[in-house]
């Protein structure tokens, strides 16, 4: 019980403290894997089933909290996810009219997510690390860039041929 | 309420408040509508959820807020958890396992292309304010990055990123005139 508490936390000051849906994911990643409740994999798997499934692309530490702490642990980082963006409310209220425009704020803002980019990239070269650099997973790697960067291909259909050249291959 | 659900991601909800809460019912007009997106751009979590409860708030207060989070987020995380169990069931068998082996790789390439998107408009909005401010993004996006693989407490590189960010764009930004 004591570990779903610490996990509702975790994902709830990971949450206080992005402005995107993964950009919780850095810090999620580091304080999971220091204590060895996740894998880089599993990082990987929730983040596929994020995209797959309906609704906000936020919704990938949901998965991962399935895997970390089953039902328990789901239900508990869906109430994490759920608050912080209720403050929303107080900011509009009171902080934003007062603050939102001054340069301070946006700069802020600006930086943490550049790091929260910077980060991100770091943790994807990890998980790649457990899949292997081989020039197969480089050439999956460099299709899905290419088939997203269009636009026009939806995630689903990217990650289903992926699946279906794994099949394949592996 | 909005008993928002969508299939297909960030950007395709995003595009179904809007149909339904501007065009289709008038609650919002446009202009509200991107002033809210804009506030939600520096609200914490979620933008969509944050987004979902101003305009619960705006219709109908406390309730409309709890509502319409809770709208938009239980269909979605309920299947969710279904596919994630269905899958936490199967993950081992060989077929499964050799999709995902190439799903993996993908996910990778997905994920560059979200690091590249988010630092596109950033590093633009820096440029607008000047080289100065645009040398200080680049900046911070490397050290960050360096900061990262030398496994750097990931909340201390958020933090100072986002204060060294804050002054430098208070002194580098260009100035409004206040007319005296």
């Amino acid at each position: 019980m004591s570990h779903h508490l610490e996990l509702f936390w975790i994902m709830l000051r990971a949450a206080l403290l992005s402005t995107t849906g993964t950009g919780n994911l850095p810090i999620v990643h580091q304080d999971l894997l220091s204590r060895g409740w996740a894998t880089d994999r599993q990082f990987a798997e929730a983040l596929a089933i994020g995209q797959i499934s309906p609704g906000p692309t936020g919704l990938w530490v949901i998965s991962l909290a399935y895997f970390v702490g089953g039902l328990p642990g789901a239900a508990l980082t869906l109430i994490a996810i759920a608050l912080p963006p209720l403050l929303v409310l107080v900011l509009v209220h009171g902080l934003y009219r007062r603050f939102g425009h001054h340069p301070a704020t946006q700069g802020f803002v600006r930086g943490l997510a550049l790091a929260v980019a910077g980060v991100f990239v770091v943790v994807l070269t990890r998980i790649m690390n457990t899949a292997g650099w081989n020039s197969t997973n480089l050439m999956i790697t460099l299709g899905a860039i290419v088939l997203g960067a269009t636009r026009r291909v939806p995630v689903f259909a990217v990650l289903a041929v992926a699946a279906i050249v794994g099949i394949a291959l592996f | 309420m909005i008993g928002a659900q969508s299939f297909g991601g960030g950007s395709a909800t995003l595009y179904w408040i809007r149909r339904e809460t501007v065009e289709r019912h008038g609650w919002l007009t446009d202009d509200d509508f991107s002033r809210y997106w804009g506030i939600c751009q520096i609200a914490p979590g979620i933008n969509i959820l944050a987004l979902v409860s101003l305009i619960g708030w705006r219709l109908a207060g406390a309730s409309g807020a709890l509502l319409s989070v809770g709208g938009l987020l239980l269909p979605s995380a309920g299947i969710t958890v279904g596919l994630t169990s269905i899958y936490a069931g199967i993950r081992d068998v060989p077929v499964v396992r050799a999709a995902i082996a190439g799903v993996v790789p993908a996910t990778v390439g997905l994920g560059l292309l979200l690091a590249f998107s988010m630092v596109r408009p950033l590093l633009k909005s820096a440029q607008s304010d000047g080289h100065a401010s645009t040398l200080v993004a680049v900046i911070l996006l490397l050290v960050s990055t360096i900061a990262a693989l030398a496994r750097a407490p990931v909340i201390a590189i958020l933090w100072s990123a986002g204060a060294v960010s804050a002054v430098a764009r208070w002194q580098f930004a260009p100035r409004q005139r206040s007319p005296r």
